[in-house]
């Protein structure tokens, strides 16, 4: 388990150097989906710690069950991160009208009174 | 009714209207001025009433691990600014010809500030926040031009990558609580503490992860940057505010980072060239208030909100944005005299909604931290008498709108209003020191601040400077609450 969550880590981690370190505004919003990856595989971790099954009332009881209220919460957490990385890509479609290239710092330059 | 319901009436039919009109909207297009009216004026009643109500009301949805809302008078505060913010920045834009478009995400971030107003939980204090984080990118990026699509990406990543570490940080709070109340805080791991507070420190404006406002509150348009920096930057105020009521430990943080951030702004703002990065500025001082003094909190936020929204929207019909070219040009009267109650109001003078509000912050502090807001409150007041001392020109100006007229009217109305909330601040101790600050400011703006000019630098604005400064300020965060 410390494993996956020192992987979970360095994932977020990565992410979000990503959006600090690439020049690119397609790969910064990119490393902002890494990072919201990492976030989201933290919760499903935090939900298996008691269990791996599905909590779906049946019959039978297979085994110790997964924690359903992080899942539920991350699913909404999902649906927003993907609505603002959508927002941001068509942005990003906006501006690279004028600015080809995509680079930040001359998108900022070009763009800051 | 469900017997939990009767306990707050009207809650749930009064949160979801702005939802259900903002998407109906598009339907009745013709309609779209009057059903936002309608909705601002909703909550206007219901913030009064709940302003008024004594006794704070908790209601519990799907039970311990479901949504918990609770209301008090602090909310009804906030609702209230919200409501008559709204409502003016409504009656600002009736002749303006925005587009059916604009008046939805108007409706939306309404509704979703309201929310954040009542809502007692970190899933959906993170739901309400980033609808706020969509709606207000779409209201910044109305005009379509590069840079307002620029300011809007900008805004976006910072406040989604602060965001992203406030989940961590909820996800932390439910583990040690199998819960996500905000009282759960308190029993929270200390790394909890610090992201949750960071994502809303950035949210909020607040110090210098509040670094990326002045650029966004002041490059949006007129009535965006009224609604912005009136009601909006209250949503990541307000949730600070209660978890410091809730948990003492937090209070004494979000103390010291408010007294941080009061310098920071006003340090800035008195420098400042530009009428609507002087405000801007000016938010990120004024929310330190806010933070250094939580029970006043929500009467502080209603007098600096009206002010505020009536700021900027005058700054906006001003001939110019630059203190040196106004000087020289021609204002309308109605306009200065509306600047300069709103900006007498915020550096605090006897008679206006801000006195109060200042005098009972200022109460229950420390003697040094009432020292430091004192200073604060000079340095608000020489920012202020930039826009009181402009220049009187004789030439006749243009009448401003009807609508902007309208607008200041609702506000300075609710400036004087607001007096009424906090008369045992009128003593003659505290209305001599207020009178005083204004003085020392008047007279330091005239002989000192407006014979020199400085330039202080902007680099802290930058992209990658505002990410990166999360990683200093998490670290400080952290090393705050383990000490």
């Amino acid at each position: 388990m410390s494993v996956l969550e020192a992987y979970i880590f360095a994932t977020l981690l990565l992410g979000f150097f990503g959006i600090i370190f690439k020049k690119n505004l397609m790969m910064k919003i990119i490393a902002m989906d890494v990072m919201s990856t990492g976030v989201i595989a933290y919760y499903v971790l935090i939900a298996a710690r008691g269990g791996f099954f599905t909590p779906i009332a049946t019959g039978a009881t297979p085994g110790p069950y997964a924690d359903p209220v992080p899942q539920a919460v991350i699913l909404t957490a999902i649906v927003i991160g993907f609505s603002i990385q959508a927002l941001m890509l068509v942005g990003v479609m906006k501006l690279a009208r004028n600015n080809p290239t995509l680079e930040t710092d001359q998108i900022e330059i070009n763009n800051t009174p | 009714m469900n017997p939990l319901l009767a306990d707050i009436p009207g809650v749930i039919p009064w949160i979801a209207l702005p939802f259900f009109i903002g998407f109906s909207i598009n339907l009745f297009p013709k309609l779209d001025r009057p059903l936002a009216v309608v909705v601002a004026l909703s909550s206007l009643v219901y913030g009064a009433v709940q302003l008024l109500r004594p006794l704070p009301q908790t209601l519990e949805l799907l039970g311990h691990f479901g949504v918990t809302l609770v209301i008090d008078s602090f909310s009804g505060a906030l609702i209230l600014t919200n409501g008559l913010v709204t409502l003016a920045v409504l009656l600002y834009c009736w002749q303006t010809g925005k587009s059916t478009f604009f008046y939805t995400q108007v409706v939306i971030i309404h509704g979703s500030v309201n929310a954040v107003f009542i809502c007692a939980d970190f899933i959906s204090l993170y739901v309400a926040l980033e609808v706020i984080g969509i709606a207000a990118f779409l209201l910044m990026t109305y005009p379509r031009s590069d840079r307002a699509l620029w300011v809007g990406l900008r805004y976006l990543f910072v406040s989604n990558t602060a965001m992203l570490f406030y989940l961590v940080g909820a996800l932390l709070v439910y583990q040690a609580n199998h819960s996500f109340a905000f009282a759960g805080l308190g029993a929270a791991p200390p790394e909890a503490i610090a992201l949750i507070i960071l994502g809303l420190l950035t949210k909020g404006g607040v110090f210098i992860s509040g670094l990326w406002l002045p650029l966004t509150h002041s490059e949006s348009e007129t009535p965006v940057s009224a609604l912005l920096s009136g009601v909006v930057i209250k949503a990541g105020i307000f949730p600070l505010v209660r978890c410091a009521l809730i948990v003492p430990e937090v209070g004494e943080i979000l103390a010291l980072l408010g007294m941080g951030t009061a310098l920071l702004g006003v340090g800035y703002a008195i420098w400042e060239t530009d009428t609507k990065r002087l405000l801007a500025l000016s938010t990120v001082s004024q929310v330190g208030f806010m933070l250094a003094a939580p029970p006043v909190a929500g009467f502080y936020a209603l007098t600096h909100g009206c002010s505020k929204a009536a700021l900027f929207l005058i700054a906006g019909n001003l001939p110019s944005r630059q203190f040196a070219q106004l000087a020289q040009l021609p204002i309308p009267n109605v306009l200065r005299g509306g600047m300069a109650i709103a900006a007498l109001s915020i550096a605090g003078l006897p008679g206006l909604g801000g006195f109060p509000a200042k005098a009972l912050a200022m109460k229950d502090l420390l003697p040094w931290q009432a020292t430091v807001l004192n200073i604060a409150a000079v340095g608000t007041a020489i920012a202020m008498a930039k826009f009181i001392l402009i220049p009187f020109q004789p030439t006749p100006a243009p009448q401003p709108s009807r609508g902007l007229l309208l607008a200041l009217v609702l506000l300075v109305g609710a400036i004087f209003a607001a007096n009424g909330l906090g008369p045992d601040a009128y003593t003659a101790a505290n209305g001599l020191k207020a009178l005083g600050i204004i003085a020392l400011g008047g007279l330091l703006y005239y002989f000192v601040v407006q014979r020199w000019s400085l330039n202080l630098p902007r680099v802290g604005e930058r992209l990658e400077h505002l990410i990166g400064m999360m990683t200093l300020m998490l670290t400080a965060l952290f090393w705050m609450v383990v000490t």
